[in-house]
């Protein structure tokens, strides 16, 4: 079963849309939602949890269109982390506890006062004073106290500093190592995606650019260094998005369309991402 | 509805601690009123619970969590009866207390209408708030407040042109004992699958 469904989806949002997104998370895997800031992730995430409406197209999640009565229900198995707290800032992590009890069926006040403890987080001082990373912090033990199948997280590790990203990354990765577990995790830090998951979307002006596994997204593409006029000898569409200076180019390439004589690197996520924007804006 | 209450009544307790000392203070004063101030006061306080969960963009994660449209409507509907119902009570007691000490002129009598000007007010302003926001919403509490403090003067001057012995005539005095509670009810009725509409379209908008 795949965690969440995405088929056919549109939304219109004034000059902004998301266009006919579909995507597919399968149960027990994570996926990277990349894309620069204004890209679509937010909506996204946003049409998952049916906070906003489609015009078009249908969303499942953990098997259940979200559009059913019966996603009320299913939203009990999902840990919900945004890129704020959201919590009215007067609050603190005790009071928290004790609204998010009467909100979810299966919460967990041991658990919950284990990840404050593990987090360092005091129970009794307002939001107000916690710095961002505390912040974060919070909405993940709030996310996991419930024992969710699916966590959704929007941003959920920007503007931290590299230290906490990789606690919040270690912990993640706990969370899935039970195979039912599976997460969306949406970013523009790619080197987090990177670290994480193992499917990667890339979202771009609200169109859904590719959704391949990590490995085979480095497989599909390479990066060659060559000279410019080499560059414009290779088979049309096999170059997707190029940099070029007084040296040379640098492209990214489809390797199954450049000639083996050519060299050609395994390139990161980054790479993958930039060169395909710098692609786009040329054409 | 029960968690959305208990995250209100938290925010407002902390928040809020000289503002409800005031209501208490207005509340039990023996003078009508300092009473009704206080009641329109409370029935305000679901406003400011909403305009702290429109700064925390609060609405943004509760529309993701296991909350219906009705617990979100109704948990506001429910702090503002529990807030005017609690200014009622406290303005009742204490004038209660008040009384087998020292002689007033204070009667529980008109307490019911009070309170249901409170729910009243509410039931008229609760879909606004929803539909356009605290921020807009204030503004048509605001014009609401003027209607009702003109009208309420021109009321009072018509039933002083009226009752020229200085009695109330009795069909107001039953208007404002029965009309005025019915009029509450059959409003709340009305406002509450509005406000409720209201949120859906402003939520999915």
């Amino acid at each position: 079963m795949d965690a969440i469904e995405i088929k056919n989806v549109g939304k219109r949002l004034g000059d902004f849309a998301i266009q006919d997104l579909s995507l597919a998370l399968p149960q027990g895997s994570i996926c990277g939602l990349v894309g620069e800031n204004g890209a679509g992730k937010t909506t996204a995430i946003r049409l998952i949890m049916d906070a906003l409406r489609p015009d078009s197209g249908e969303i499942r999640v953990l098997g259940v269109d979200n559009r059913s009565p019966e996603f009320q229900r299913v939203k009990e198995d999902v840990g919900i982390v945004l890129d704020e707290s959201h919590f009215p800032e007067t609050l603190n992590a005790r009071q928290v506890g004790l609204i998010m009890a009467d909100t979810y069926q299966r919460w967990d006040a041991a658990a919950y006062d284990g990840f404050l403890k593990r987090f360092g987080l005091p129970l009794k001082k307002a939001f107000k004073d916690y710095s961002r990373g505390m912040t974060m912090k919070l909405a993940i033990a709030v996310a996991l106290s419930h024992s969710p199948k699916l966590l959704i997280l929007d941003e959920a590790t920007s503007g931290l500093d590299p230290i906490v990203r990789d606690e919040i990354l270690e912990i993640f990765s706990e969370f899935t190592r039970d195979e039912t577990h599976s997460i969306l995790i949406s970013s523009h830090i790619v080197s987090d995606l990177e670290k994480l998951c193992d499917y990667i979307a890339f979202l771009h002006r609200g169109r859904l650019r590719f959704c391949m596994e990590k490995d085979a997204l480095r497989d599909e593409y390479g990066i060659v260094a060559c000279s410019k006029s080499r560059l414009s000898e290779l088979p049309e569409g096999a170059v997707l998005g190029a940099e070029e200076s007084p040296y040379g180019a640098r492209a990214l390439v489809k390797r199954s369309l450049v000639p083996a004589s050519l060299p050609v690197e395994r390139p990161s996520l980054e790479d993958i991402i930039l060169f395909l924007v710098k692609g786009e804006k040329r054409a | 509805m029960k968690a959305l209450l208990k995250k209100d009544i938290f925010v407002l307790l902390r928040q809020m601690r000289i503002f409800l000392l005031m209501i208490a203070i207005f509340a039990v004063i023996p003078q009508g009123n300092m009473t009704v101030f206080a009641i329109v006061y409370c029935g305000m306080l679901p406003y400011t619970a909403m305009a702290y969960d429109e700064r925390s963009k609060w609405d943004d994660l509760a529309a993701m969590m296991p909350y219906t449209a009705s617990d979100v409507v109704m948990s506001k509907y429910v702090l503002g009866w529990l807030t005017v119902g609690c200014a009622t009570v406290l303005s009742a007691l204490s004038n209660f207390l008040l009384g087998l000490f020292v002689t007033t002129d204070f009667s529980l009598a008109p307490l019911l209408p009070y309170m249901c000007i409170g729910f009243l007010m509410l039931a008229i302003t609760m879909p606004l708030m929803f539909r356009f926001g605290v921020e807009k919403g204030r503004m048509f509490f605001s014009l609401l407040m003027v209607v009702v403090a003109v009208g309420g003067a021109g009321l009072v001057a018509g039933l002083m042109d009226s009752g020229k012995s200085g009695a109330i005539p009795k069909t107001v005095l039953a208007f404002i004992q029965l009309g005025i509670p019915l009029l509450s009810a059959a409003l709340t009725a009305a406002s509450i699958p509005l406000s409720m509409a209201m949120y859906k379209k402003r939520k999915y908008a």
